[in-house]
């Protein structure tokens, strides 16, 4: 020790390993037998509230169509501006959407679309996964929008304010 | 109006006086205060069916109809009082009871005066638990289609019909709780003003099948505007969504059109969102029209004029100062000026005086002749070989280049560039059209009016008043205009037609020009 550091000589008790260890086991062990909280995801999914709102999906009649009658109010009301909306006339006459453009990364997912559509058409819905390619991907358009299956929104009750 | 006797009355707290025999409603306006009604429309006779602008007059046993009831000295009104306001409720809750809950498919929804009246004083829900009634949608022929469904039998279009246009094709027929409106057997509302019924409609029973679909109330961006539809100059509102015209709907001035447009303005309006524009200034390089800059265009222009005769053939829908400026470069070149009207039917409007759809279709016919410009069928023949011809918005059609061939050159200050101009043109300057600039027409009668831009011009297409300015400017003359405004000062204070007037004098409803006024509209 040329500069002379001093050594202090501890008890094996002190210096070993093995106290330590055996106390990380104990943990360890005590975890096995405790309830288990990781969600093996994505083997596992997690459940979300029925207040969930995620990317949108369009309801349809019992034909298949649309429920959409282009009236223009989600539009007006998105605060984000992300609802592109072109009316037009089908065959029987009826106003229906030619063009009805959502892009999902404009959106802030207020749910404003939803409340204020009168035909119950639009809604955003429960779910999370939207993992795409391209940017381009994450502007839904009708047929995408009527194709998804998730389950949709059930927006705030004023009767039921906390949702239970 | 001025020696009318005045009336003083009270309306909502509000001291107004109103010359004898103006109606509660009309007295109420003057108050700033809104009665609602369906029935009453100002241009129309009173009929008082809806019992919608029912009001409490003091001292009164009952509940008055604003709008046949006369103002009378010391009277109190209450327009939203709770006796009022329960009878409108009750009203409200009665029409409902048929009307469909079909906002969202309707083409009125946001502009309906139902939807209005009943968010502002209706019940929130209805009681009447009963199927409504239902009836088809008809075809009235024209432009308008009717919903049964939604009438609230206000009776307005079939007074337009019987006491404006004078031609009663519409009828209420059934009655009780079954009436609807209905056409005469035989007949179509193809009357060429029947469209006012439209804007008259209070509901969406009424639409115009052309704008059917289309836009919804709420989408639009309205301007003032002036309808270049032919000589009468009726007040117009241009309705555009995304730099497109979707509709034309008339504005009220009572020395004009009243509240009414016919249905050859109302629906021609396609040629305004035309995408077949000319968009760049253009020269002739080398057998080809090639773009460049304004400046290059304008020089180039401007050394073709040297020293030349310009024989100008204007469009008389150009504004007053698009057509003055023209007339300066006519006079300082000394050569000559014509016009050319496209001719149609002349269609009055029986129940307004001195209100038709004319057979000039053309808003500025006025405006050319004061500006000098000769008005001509064959606005080609006095064309002299080695003239300048410039051709101001015009599409000379039936004319092709070998019509213009003994021209020492050609300009075109257009929109459009006519097939006929593709290799005889020098210069191409594009400019905007009428509802892209801002300027003034002058109708028959000579009444100046004013009208704003509506939309925004093609590339890099100027005001017409900016680019004959501009020309004038690079042929030493001026400095040109920086804005419309400017122009028409400039106007005013060379012509004594135009003396005294300004945009802000002119304002909405026009001024009638020095010499023009007597007895006219």
């Amino acid at each position: 020790m040329p500069i002379g550091v001093k050594v202090v000589e501890r008890p094996v008790e002190q210096t070993s390993y093995m106290r330590a260890t055996l106390g990380g086991m104990k943990r360890t062990i005590k975890h096995m037998f405790e309830q288990k909280v990781t969600t093996q995801y994505p083997e596992e999914k997690e459940s979300i509230s029925k207040r969930w709102r995620g990317t949108h999906r369009m309801l349809t009649t019992e034909d298949g169509k649309a429920k959409c009658v282009a009236c223009g109010l989600c539009p007006s009301v998105c605060p984000a501006n992300c609802i592109k909306l072109v009316p037009g006339e089908d065959e029987q006459g009826n106003r229906y959407p030619l063009v009805f453009e959502i892009d999902e990364f404009r959106c802030i997912f207020c749910g404003y679309c939803q409340e204020v559509c009168p035909e119950e058409a639009i809604h955003v819905g429960r779910h999370y996964e939207n993992a795409e390619y391209s940017r381009e991907g994450f502007v839904y358009d009708l047929e995408r929008l009527m194709a998804q299956t998730h389950p949709v929104c059930e927006l705030w009750d004023p009767a039921d304010p906390k949702g239970e | 109006m001025a020696d009318a006797k005045m009336v003083n009355l009270t309306i909502e707290g509000r001291a107004v006086s109103a010359p004898e025999g103006t109606m509660i409603l009309e007295a109420a306006k003057l108050a700033g205060v809104l009665v609602p009604h369906y029935c009453y429309h100002p241009g129309l006779p009173v009929a008082g069916v809806c019992r919608m602008c029912l009001v409490e007059v003091e001292k009164s046993h009952k509940l008055a109809p604003s709008c046949a009831t006369a103002v009378a000295e010391g009277q109190v009104v209450h327009v939203h009082s709770e006796k009022a306001i329960e009878a409108r409720k009750g009203v409200l809750e009665m029409l409902l009871i048929n009307h469909p809950l079909d906002c969202p498919i309707c083409d009125q929804a946001g502009e309906c005066e139902l939807q209005d009246y009943t968010y502002q004083e209706g019940r929130g829900e209805g009681r009447y638990r009963d199927p409504k009634r239902f009836n088809p949608v008809e075809d009235f022929g024209g432009d308008v289609m009717y919903v049964a469904n939604r009438c609230i039998l206000c009776t307005r279009c079939v007074r337009f019909m019987e006491d404006v246009a004078k031609e009663p094709v519409l009828a209420v027929i059934e009655r009780g709780d079954r009436a609807l409106i209905g056409k005469f057997e035989g007949e179509d509302l193809t009357h060429p003003w029947a469209g006012n019924v439209i804007d008259l409609c209070p509901v969406g029973a009424l639409l115009s099948k052309d704008s059917l679909n289309k836009a919804r109330a709420w989408e639009l961006d309205r301007s003032a505007s002036v309808c270049p539809g032919c000589s009468q100059g009726c007040n117009m509102i241009v309705e555009t969504r995304d730099n497109q015209v979707m509709r034309l709907r008339p504005r009220p001035n009572d020395a004009v059109n009243q509240y009414f447009m016919c249905d050859h303005g109302r629906l021609d309006y396609r040629w305004m969102n035309r995408r077949d524009r000319v968009e760049q200034p253009m020269v002739m390089s080398g057998g080809s029209l090639a773009a460049t800059d304004w400046d290059i265009a304008l020089r180039a222009a401007a050394t073709l004029l040297r020293g030349k005769r310009a024989h100008v053939l204007a469009s008389p829908n150009l504004s007053n100062e698009a057509l003055f400026l023209l007339a300066t470069l006519v006079e300082k070149t000394g050569g000559r000026g014509t016009f050319r009207v496209n001719q149609g039917e002349e269609a009055p409007l029986a129940g307004v005086d001195d209100l038709a759809l004319r057979a000039d279709r053309a808003a500025n016919v006025r405006g050319a002749e004061m500006a000098g410009f000769t008005r001509s069928d064959t606005p080609l023949s006095g064309l002299q070989a080695g003239d300048v011809l410039i051709v101001a918005d015009e599409e000379l059609a039936g004319v092709d280049a070998s019509d213009v061939a003994h021209a020492g050159a050609v300009i075109v200050i257009g929109t459009t560039l006519p097939s006929w101009a593709r290799h005889a043109a020098a210069v191409v300057l594009p400019i905007a059209n009428c509802v892209e600039e801002e300027g003034t027409f002058t109708n028959l009668r000579g009444r100046v009016q004013r009208f704003m831009q509506a939309k925004a011009a093609p590339g890099l297409a100027r005001p017409s008043f900016f680019a004959v300015g501009d020309l004038l400017a690079a042929m030493g003359e001026g400095k040109g205009y920086w804005t419309a405004a400017e122009a028409f000062a400039a106007l005013a204070a060379s012509h004594e037609e135009f003396a005294g007037m300004s945009y802000d004098t002119l304002a909405l409803k026009g001024t009638m020009t020095a010499g023009a006024t007597a007895g006219a509209r």
